[in-house]
């Protein structure tokens, strides 16, 4: 499954500008790398890596993710041409991270992921890595968007503005998501 | 649930949440910088394919005027028959009298080389060899025709009969 009909559910770009000023930056920068600058594609990387690799953290073992997010970002400088929408950045590098993992899992063995414990680091990382499995678990709605806000740090406007989704989807999912993975944490016994 | 905290960060801050930001942080995106691949430059090649085109240009105009070159000029005489004696023409030119008048002259491109031209002893070995073509093919029809005379031998006789 590439993507889920919540996920589709994109903002006009009407909608987006309301939120955010970040559009008219992308488009700004996708003419700009159109047009051979190079340095323009460096600051949407800056601005997208986090995006991309919230997404990517949410689906494929940690250890993949950072080689997957260079390969991402290289790619769509290879196909930024065919973006029709300039202003559709975020959603259409989201898309293409979505598919990447996807493809990932599609083509890679089963394979057991060498985590912070087996690593022997610290408690705090293996408990890190404890929650996110758990966030995993959770349905794909919900883990995307809580792994963008409570990872990446990002807010829930920002999330709709760069990832497309309207705000009340990214409102909902953030909502029921943390309700269920209070649930999964024990909250009610403390964290 | 303090639901504008989870979304915007904002109003009374969530401790759970907060925890939560506190210790998932640790797995945040880092910083690397992007390896854009080196643009390529096409000049030189470009260079080298222009220069190998003006070569062949070059090249082909040479060719084709080296293949033109003219021949010398070649006169033409009519002899005129002796009962009717004619006036010889005179030049139309204005020449001197010292220059034959040039009735025609011919373009040769290349002059091709006369069966004469070849040496003696290729033209013997020729020879030799169209000889034993020619024997050749008369001993395939002597040959043939035996082969039709015996497989229709009742022709044969009826045509002997008749003549």
């Amino acid at each position: 499954m590439y993507a889920t009909a919540d996920m589709l559910l994109t903002s006009t770009p009407a909608h987006a500008a309301e939120q955010s000023q970040e559009p008219a930056i992308e488009v700004v920068l996708v003419r700009a790398v159109l047009q051979g600058d190079r340095e323009g594609f460096s600051r949407l990387y800056d601005l997208y890596a986090p995006l991309v690799h919230g997404i990517l953290l949410a689906r494929v073992p940690r250890a993949e993710v950072d080689d997957l997010v260079q390969d991402i970002f290289l790619h769509a400088f290879k196909k930024l041409h065919t973006l029709r929408d300039e202003a559709a950045f975020g959603p259409w590098i989201a898309m293409i991270a979505r598919n990447r993992a996807v493809d990932f899992h599609r083509r890679s063995k089963v394979t057991v992921e060498i985590n912070d414990e087996l690593r022997g680091s610290d408690q705090h990382d293996s408990r890190a890595a404890e929650i996110l499995e758990l966030i995993r678990s959770l349905p794909e709605a919900y883990r995307e968007t809580l792994v963008l806000r409570l990872v990446e740090g990002m807010t829930g406007p920002e999330i709709a503005a760069r990832t497309g989704l309207t705000a009340a989807s990214v409102r909902v999912n953030l909502h029921r998501g943390m309700k269920l993975l209070r649930q999964q944490l024990g909250f009610m016994e403390g964290l | 649930m303090n639901d504008d905290y989870l979304w915007d960060k904002t109003g009374q801050p969530d401790p759970q949440i907060q925890q939560l930001e506190e210790i998932l942080g640790t797995l945040r995106y880092q910083p690397r910088p992007l390896a854009l691949p080196k643009k390529r430059n096409y000049f030189p090649l470009l260079a080298i394919a222009a220069s190998l085109l003006l070569a062949l240009l070059a090249g082909g105009i040479w060719l084709r005027i080296g293949s033109h070159t003219e021949a010398p000029p070649q006169q033409v005489r009519v002899e005129q028959p002796a009962s009717k004696p004619i006036e010889a023409p005179k030049p139309v030119t204005s020449g001197s009298a010292s220059n034959p008048p040039i009735l025609a002259r011919n373009r040769i491109h290349k002059p091709r080389s006369a069966p004469s031209a070849l040496p003696k002893r290729e033209r013997e070995e020729a020879l030799m060899a169209k000889e034993q073509l020619m024997l050749a093919l008369r001993l395939t029809t002597e040959k043939l025709h035996l082969v039709h005379t015996r497989t229709q031998p009742n022709q044969i006789k009826n045509q002997h009969r008749v003549g």
